[in-house]
């Protein structure tokens, strides 16, 4: 049988400043994840880093051991997880702009 | 009744997985959430591309989420079977709405069922409760965080034909922050893309025109099980049945209780969509009326036919 996927869009089209962080999502189904983060639109000279941060319940929140990814201007970035523990979110950092816009998806399978 | 109506409901009866449901003649689908979200997607509104042109209404309606049902003291709950249930989850933000939509067309009109085992909650937190109000061990102050859910569909008979929505929503609490745990259905239209662009004013209720366009479902009071803190969840049966031929409800069960929808008003669109032939989509959805994440989880369902 083909393994189980899914593709879940945890922020469309949100206007990113620096803190951001995106909604919890729930993984503990999933054997792999990856995150894809598309910014739409970015001021000349914005920065956008993030990291991803794991919860058991999906309440408090620590640092997931992924390195952070980062980019400058519009464009697509991503990040591959391993271990990836039962909830999801991505925190972000923005410098030389007040916001982005971006699409976060993340990429399931188990 | 025939022989083959016997080994049916025979069958049916001895499977322990759909022995729980009581499907019509023919199952459409049944959707096992162990297995996958079945179909089951975010809705979003109608854009040509550009997602600055999706209405804000319909703009956030959330991925739905598999999961486990795991809370902050007991760590996994789990589902009525195996592991994992449907969810579906708002942002922590007053009158947000999330909404899951399975989308079908239909092959003869006739009556349509829905049936699921469904619990609902409020996100729970941990320390101290956040507004302080008081807890006597038994009443807790967090039912008052649960806003609305509803069951609902997406009917049209045939391109520029008959189309209409029809919604039963239980009302825990009332957009006023009243507890009032009743079923109400919806008394206008949904306000679509079209209309939008067409000129009519953005909505703040999805379902319909105005937030106050719902009406008591005769005799629809009715107490869900709410057992005392947000992380102890309880399963309830739900039995919906709708009509496409007549283009109306039928009745609504929930646990023992059932309500006779037939008399009640379907709002009908006075103006018709292309490309919408036999149109057949289920919609479920949670509104939490607080700045608190609400959540709908769903073990299982079933949708069967008539025919």
């Amino acid at each position: 049988m083909l393994r189980r996927s899914f593709t879940a869009v945890p922020e469309r089209n949100v206007a990113i400043a620096d803190g951001f962080v995106t909604e919890p999502y729930e993984t503990a189904w999933a054997d792999e994840a990856r995150w894809f983060v598309h910014v739409l639109e970015a001021p000349a000279g914005a920065r956008i880093a993030f990291s991803a941060e794991t919860s058991p319940e999906g309440l408090t929140w620590c640092a997931h051991e992924a390195a952070p990814v980062s980019l400058s201007g519009a464009g697509l970035a991503t990040m591959p997880l391993r271990d990836i523990g039962p909830w999801q979110r991505l925190r972000f950092t923005v410098e030389g702009a007040a916001s982005v816009r971006a699409i976060v998806y993340l990429t399931l399978k188990g | 009744m025939t022989q083959f109506e016997a080994m049916r409901q025979a069958l049916v009866a001895a499977n322990p997985r759909l022995s729980r449901y009581n499907p019509l003649n023919r199952i459409l689908f049944f959707d096992d959430f162990d297995e996958g979200v079945n179909g089951w997607c975010e809705l979003v509104g109608n854009h040509d591309g550009d997602p600055d042109k999706i209405r804000t209404i319909v703009a956030d309606m959330r991925p739905p989420q598999i999961s486990n049902l795991s809370f902050w003291d007991i760590g996994t709950h789990g589902a009525v079977d195996g592991t994992y249930a449907l969810k579906l989850a708002t942002r922590p933000k007053a009158n947000h709405m999330a909404l899951a939509i399975k989308r079908m067309t239909y092959v003869k009109p006739g009556r349509v069922q829905f049936e699921t085992y469904f619990t609902l909650k409020s996100e729970s937190w941990i320390g101290p409760r956040p507004d302080r109000q008081a807890f006597d061990g038994n009443i807790d102050p967090s039912v008052m965080d649960f806003g609305d859910f509803c069951i609902g569909n997406d009917v049209c008979d045939a391109e520029y034909g008959r189309r209409y929505h029809c919604a039963l929503r239980y009302v825990n609490t009332d957009r006023h922050g009243n507890l009032v745990r009743k079923w109400q259905y919806k008394t206008s239209v949904q306000t679509t893309t079209k209309m939008e662009i067409a000129g009519n004013p953005a909505v703040a209720d999805y379902h319909v025109s105005h937030p106050d366009d719902w009406e008591d479902v005769p005799d629809g009071q009715q107490n869900l099980c709410y057992n005392e803190i947000p992380t102890k969840i309880n399963w309830h049966y739900l039995r919906y049945v709708f009509d496409t031929k007549e283009g109306r409800n039928v009745e609504l069960q929930v646990n023992d209780k059932l309500m006779d929808l037939s008399a009640i008003p379907v709002p009908r669109y006075p103006h018709g969509y292309w490309g919408l032939e036999k149109l057949m989509n289920f919609c479920l959805d949670v509104h939490t009326h607080r700045d608190v994440r609400n959540f709908l989880f769903l073990d299982s369902c079933l949708v069967s036919v008539d025919w």
